[in-house]
């Protein structure tokens, strides 16, 4: 009775919670897997995948799935910590740390369904699945306040002289249909359709307090939004061999996609609101720009191994390599590089202790000087998870995900904004001046991620 | 004689039945087995003859599925079963069926009179070897911090072990933890014809020590090389995203920007990008990723290559393909025992290798600085010519080594070409630095710029408004080509005696010229008036670098090094020494008129206690960069390298200090000793160093026991206590330190798969009254004059947790807080060193060590660090003013560390 009140619980709370980085505000995140399990070995499952939604991964892995029926859900936390620091110097005017003036937690929504069946005709294995799924989001929460330099001798927070938001809310949410066939549980090939559909919403907004307009009443709320839809189809190819019971190979490949995108930047068409300068001539003009309706998802194309040795715990060790072509979103970005490695152990009592760990990039653009560059971020990712059957049917994979990255950023909301000596109780110790890139933030982010996914087979 | 009739009757008919019987159970083994072999592609033997098994019993270990699902049992039942063999391991008995969840005891009762189980042996005996001595080659892996390379070598030895009978005294004097002692009294037996048949044989050999026979036994065989096989191919790879150190972090992050008037001037713009860390933007320095590959065929063949991405610098993809070869290293070689007029052995290596000889004076290249080096127990040296991957870049010497041996005679030859990072300064004053310039000395970068990312940097910083400050000296990469040529010459006269010489020259095609004082103190210092000031006595050991410039024999282009080494063993005493000199204005052949080093150790070996004693003497001049004998602290400590990057020209000459891998000049006497005084109490370690830095002639006593008490086998208390002094020997105060620390610990082995280690340290620290500390405390409104000596305190309490789910799966963790102000701890986390300091923090970490099948490792650790920086000393310094708040959210550092590491053997 417990574990089917624990499913039903489960089944209640059958959305995806995300929160995702302000970085990511505009340009969206890539989700890369929906599965916990997969999720807890390092999302390494290009060959070793065997679950439904690691068909989302190589539709191959579609292919091998023994059961007739299946459906899959996940549920999922995602905790992102936002910390952001100025420098700070010492007497010689070095600079020697940071000190965080602003962080932000947040929680967002969203969810994923799948359902597959499965059918075999005399060697051949055929399946095909439907699932449900956002693809990349754009969810970003940022707050902070702008406080006066009063002093606190009156039992009293200094006052508040500004809110600054900056929300962005939204999802590129994709149906799929996959088809996979296998030939006697030794190669199959698999492919994945997907209508991709969403929008995204952003506004950046400052906020005077009402002590602020009555000290100045001049002072007018900012408020600057960027709505766009986007429209796409993809095409995801995968392979998968057993070459026998221990070893497999698995390779993928999503060519890139070019998204159809409409919408306003602060009342600008997007396909005219230009996002930055890319090129430049020889007298440093900028000749070709990136527009806020340039949106694309670059080709990926991804390989992986899986071996099951002998043990004296059931193993499975997986290793993937993804090449990403980045330079298909920008000019500026490198192709890179992913690594991805995992292992599932299965003790005696059969429950599954599984690690993880996964190497990926990702990029962020600033201006300087008139020019845009844009600089590399890695995400390195520590992940581990386990397993049980809840009912006779029903199964319940629970996987952590730590990652974590650093960069530089301008801030977010300059500080020359704010130089009224009206605002301030002794403007006379304030020197408010915009921190370029000479003196950029340090933002340091964490992302806790606690997923659960429950299939059920028959 | 009918009873006789009828027996032979019986035989002669039954026999042929007989005969036909096993012959068909053989065809039918033979079959099984086949088809087995299909299914996991693995050769598998029995280890008794198939004639045991019984006709009518399957046996699990050979029946094919379709023959398990043949019992009446479910075909899932039959699928565990298959799978169990499989997946997880070949079946000791029948009862392991109820390992298998599927099967209970009526269904093993009905298959107990069906089934049999015949006894397999793996036939991969490189896969059984590695599992047997598993527990040793992670130990070694755990060390491969200090031995940096030598762990790929004692590892080979492990897995191929070399005949004892055969091996040469340095051969066995190479292996960890063996001394000098041991190994006479194994020479010494075979010198009498004697041969060493077992272990329980070596253990008996007179003088030999307990843990001298305990620790050589796994690296050699006596009669029957244990593994046949002869190709074995290791990779590694190793993701660490571990920060830069903070001293490192300081150096990155010093401005670079000097402004008219004085540098310590609060007007200074507070600009992020004026020093290298924001204008490299290092916040986002990619992680450091090494790929290491090694094949051998037995000990004769050897290859290896590495290609090892140091932190923040650019991926092996990124690089071109000159780069790629300069910046990877590796080796062929080939060592084998010659029959040709007698015994010889030969060792020949091109490409990477690395070269020791004797203490280290001479020759050992390593990138790494290792205190009290002592060359015994977990401090060896490695002596002769071995093949080198490891991370040293600096100091790795590439081209062409010869090593060989027969009866009295090593005679060893090396070649290197290489090229080595530098420090250039601009001395032809052109305004830039290039090829022309010279180089001041050899320096190993904690990141490895690239020449045009300092350049640029440079331009930059030149280029800033209103600096004063002109970069005219610099590290550059590869900046200096080096050739060596040198080689060792020993003899021994008998067995555990020897006398060597060992020399090299290193010829270089720019000049090493190392200004006058002070020209020199200007060309470091940017300041004019910080130069004068910060310019202390320790500086000489800068001032005392070596110069191809001499005024007495004129210019040169080479740099001369060489000295004699020796060793004896007397009864249970080894004594052993080096002498070296490096050739400046005196003669080649005139001793002690030259810059000169020497080290002399006695070392004194009982069953239960050993008691080395070792006498060093290295003069200031005596800059060799190869020289690595043991010193208490590397060169350039306390100079201006260390104490004011903030004032230097060029904030990444601290470098010169921090990877420093050069012993200090100093002299000293040094005693360490290991007792186990009863069944109970050892003191596991216990030395006493008493030495003077040459530079500025301060002294230095220090101090350090570890006593541990083992009441049963599943209880340690250990406790610790350290002691240090540095003081002058007059009334400058200012100068003595004083450290004490005292540790507790406690050791349970909970279970035979749980261990817990809990543990609290002490330690305090008395400073001398610099300004700086009492004007910056925590408190608002202290005093600002120097008043007395400061006692700093602190401590510490951890708790570390090991548990074996089993041999294949490990979990390790550990926690601990500490808190002091000035006082910092050396904390050991499972396979490396963390320096914990600060005001205070926290720490955990844990590390998971899977071992996948028998040739795949992985293991995973996490570390999360939480500790306060200078939040003090931010509030005090920005400008607060005196109404109005100045609050900061936060000004501890938290620090996330992944570390992955991959092994495969093969």
């Amino acid at each position: 009775m417990k574990r089917f009140l624990l499913l039903i619980l489960l089944l209640l709370t059958m959305h995806n919670l995300y929160s995702y980085s302000i970085l990511e505000s505009e340009t969206g995140n890539y989700i890369t897997n929906f599965d916990a399990r997969s999720s807890a070995i390092g999302s390494a499952i290009a060959s070793g995948g065997n679950n439904l939604f690691d068909a989302l991964t190589n539709p191959a892995n579609l292919g091998f799935v023994q059961d007739k029926f299946g459906c899959q859900f996940t549920a999922l936390v995602l905790k992102d910590a936002d910390n952001r620091s100025l420098p700070m110097y010492n007497s010689f005017d070095a600079y020697c740390d940071d000190a965080t003036y602003v962080s932000n937690i947040n929680y967002f929504e969203n969810y994923a369904f799948g359902a597959y069946y499965n059918m075999k005709f005399s060697d051949i294995n055929s399946a095909v699945s439907v699932i449900y799924r956002p693809f990349m989001n754009f969810d970003s929460h940022y707050f902070e306040e702008v406080r006066n330099n009063q002093n606190s001798d009156y039992n009293s927070y200094p006052p508040i002289i500004a809110k600054n938001y900056i929300d962005s809310e939204g999802a590129i949410n994709t149906l799929s249909i996959l088809a996979a066939l296998t030939y006697k549980d030794f190669v199959s090939c698999g492919i994945e359709v997907s209508k991709l559909r969403g929008n995204s919403d952003k506004e950046r907004s400052i906020i005077w307090s009402d002590q602020a307009l009555e000290k100045l009443g001049t002072l007018t709320d900012t408020t600057n939004t960027l709505t766009r839809d986007f429209n796409a189809f993809q095409i995801k190819v995968g392979g998968k061999v057993k070459v026998n019971r221990r070893l497999g190979f698995g390779i993928a490949f999503s060519p890139k996609i070019e998204f159809d995108v409409t919408g306003d930047k602060d009342g600008v068409d997007v396909e005219n609101a230009v996002y930055s300068y890319t090129k430049f001539d020889s007298l440093d003009n900028p000749t070709d720009s990136l527009l806020y309706s340039d949106f694309y998802s670059p080709m990926r194309l991804r390989a992986g191994i899986s071996y099951e040795p002998r043990n004296i715990m059931r193993t499975y060790f997986n290793c993937d390599i993804e090449y990403t072509k980045w330079s298909d979103v920008n000019s500026l970005y490198d192709d890179e590089l992913s690594y991805y490695i995992g292992i599932e152990h299965r003790l005696k009592n059969r429950i599954p202790i599984r690690l993880g760990f996964n190497y990926q990039t990702c990029y962020s653009l600033h201006e300087h000087s008139g020019k845009v560059f844009a600089d590399k971020v890695t995400i390195p990712t520590f992940t581990a998870g386990t397993g049980f059957t809840l009912l006779e049917n029903f199964n319940c994979d629970i996987s952590f995900e730590f990652s974590n990255r650093q960069y530089e950023a301008l801030d977010l909301f300059m500080d020359s904004f704010y130089d009224y000596d009206e605002l301030w109780e002794y403007p006379q110790y304030l020197n408010l001046q915009d921190r370029n890139w000479e003196n950029p933030d340090t933002v340091k982010e964490t992302f806790i991620n606690i997923q659960s996914s429950i299939s059920f087979k028959w | 004689m009918n009873k006789l009739f009828l027996g032979l009757l019986f035989f002669c008919l039954v026999m042929p039945l007989f005969a036909e019987t096993k012959e068909e159970l053989d065809i039918k083994h033979k079959e099984l087995l086949e088809e087995y072999n299909r299914e996991k592609n693995k050769l598998l033997i029995p280890k008794f003859s198939g004639a045991i098994i019984l006709p009518e019993k399957l046996d699990l270990n050979t029946a094919s599925y379709e023959e398990i699902k043949s019992l009446p049992i479910t075909s899932e039942q039959a699928e565990d079963i298959f799978d169990y063999r499989f997946f997880h391991q070949f079946f000791k008995s029948i009862y392991d069926l109820r390992e298998i969840e599927s099967i209970d005891q009526v269904t093993l009762n009905k298959l107990k009179p069906l089934v049999s189980v015949s006894h397999y042996k793996d036939k991969d005996e490189a896969a059984q070897r590695r599992d047997e001595i598993y527990y040793l080659i992670e130990r070694l892996g755990s060390n491969e911090g200090l031995q940096e390379g030598m762990s790929d070598v004692w590892e080979d030895y492990l897995m191929t072990p070399r005949n004892i009978n055969k091996l040469t005294f340095s051969d066995i004097l190479n292996l960890p933890n063996v001394s000098a002692i041991d190994v006479a009294a194994i020479i010494n037996r075979r010198a009498i014809g004697d041969t060493i048949s077992s272990y329980r044989d070596l253990r008996h050999s007179p003088g030999i020590s307990y843990y001298g026979a305990k620790n050589i036994r796994h690296y050699v065989y006596y009669k029957e090389q244990p593994v046949t096989r002869k190709m074995f191919v290791d990779y590694q790879m190793k993701y660490n995203d571990s920060p830069y150190p903070d001293d490192a972090l300081e150096m990155f992050k010093e401005s670079m920007i000097r402004y008219e008037g004085s540098s310590s001037e609060p007007s200074t713009p507070e600009i992020k990008k004026q020093s290298y860390w924001g204008f490299f933007n290092m916040e986002s320095d990619r992680a450091s990723m090494l790929n290491k590959l090694r094949i051998r065929y037995l000990n004769e063949w050897k290859a290896g290559c590495i290609f090892n991405t140091s932190k923040g610098e650019e991926n092996i993809f990124k690089k071109d393909n000159e780069d790629i070869l300069k910046d990877s290293k590796f080796y062929v070689g080939y060592e084998k025992e010659l029959d040709l007029l007698g015994r010889n052995f030969l060792k020949i290596y091109a490409g990477n290798y690395r070269a020791t000889f004797g203490e280290g004076l001479v020759m050992e290249n390593t990138d790494f600085y290792s205190p009290r080096k002592t060359g015994y127990g977990f401090n060896k040296r490695i002596t002769g010519i071995i093949p080198d991957i490891s991370r040293t870049q600096e100091y790795a010497l590439r081209g062409i080594a010869l090593d060989w041996k027969r009866d009295n005679l090593n005679a060893v030859f090396f070649l290197s070409k290489d090229e080595k990072d530098a420090v250039v300064y601009d001395s032809n004053n052109n305004g830039k630095l290039d090829d022309d310039d010279d180089v001041l000395s050899y320096i190993t970068m904690t990141r490895r710029f690239t020449d045009d990312e300092l350049e640029s940097a440079e331009e930059y910083f030149n280029d800033y408004p209103n600096n004063y400050n002109a970069v005219d000296i610099a590290p550059r990469k590869d900046a200096l080509k080096e050739q060596i040529i040198g080689g060792h010459l020993e003899y021994s006269p008998f067995i555990g005696t020897h006398i060597g010489m060992t020399g090299y020259e290193a010829v270089y095609n720019r000049d090493f010229v190392v200004p006058e004082t002070d020209e020199l103190k200007h060309l470091l210092i940017s300041d004019p008036e910080y130069a004068e000031e910060k310019w202390k006595i320790t500086d000489n050991e800068i001032s005392a670098l070596y110069s191809t410039r001499s005024d007495e024999i004129g210019d040169r282009d080479y740099r001369r090094v060489y000295g004699f080494d020796w060793r004896t063993v007397l009864n249970n005493t080894s004594i052993q020494g080096e002498y070296a000199e490096l050739e400046v204005d005196g003669s080649i052949f005139k001793i002690g008129d030259d810059p000169k080093a020497i080290i002399v150790s006695a070392y004194t070996q009982f069953e239960n206690l050993y008691f080395l004693s070792m006498y060093r003497d290295y003069d200031l001049e005596f800059d060799n960069p190869y020289h690595r004998s043991f010193s208490e602290s590397e060169r350039f400590d306390d100079t201006v390298f260390e104490k004011l990057t903030y004032a230097l020209n060029n904030t990444l000459l601290t470098d010169m200090y921090l990877n420093s891998a050069q012993p200090s000049a100093e002299k000293g006497i040094y005693f360490e000793t290991r007792y186990q005084f009863s069944r109970y109490f050892t003191i596991t370690k216990a030395y006493l160093d008493i030495w003077e830095r040459k530079s500025d002639a301060r002294r230095g006593i220090r101090f350090q026991g570890k006593l541990e008490f083992k009441p049963i086998h599943q209880i340690r208390l250990r406790g610790r206590y350290k002691h240090q002094i540095k003081r002058y020997d007059d009334d400058q105060d200012r100068g003595k330190s004083q450290a004490d620390e005292y540790e507790l610990g406690f050791l349970f082995y909970l279970s035979n798969f749980d261990k817990i280690i809990l543990g609290y340290v002490y330690g305090t620290v008395l400073q001398p009254p610099y300004l700086s500390i009492l004007s910056n405390p925590a408190q608002a409104g202290a005093p600002d004059m120097a008043q007395a000596s400061t006692l700093g305190n602190g401590d510490m309490v951890y708790v570390g947790y090991t548990h074996n789910f089993n041999k294949n799966l490990k979990v390790i963790g550990a926690f601990s807080f500490w808190q002091g102000h000035g006082v910092s701890f050396w904390d050991f986390e499972d396979i490396e060193l963390d320096f914990d300091q600060e005001d205070r923090g926290f720490k955990f970490w844990f590390n998971v060590h899977s071992r996948i099948s028998s040739n795949l490792f992985l293991s995973i650790k996490y570390k999360y660090k939480q500790f306060m920086t200078r939040e003090y000393e931010f509030r005090d310094y920005n400008d607060i003013p005196d109404e109005g708040e100045y609050y900061f959210q936060r000004v501890e550092r938290k620090e996330n560390i992944l570390r992955l590491q991959l092994d495969w053997k093969f």
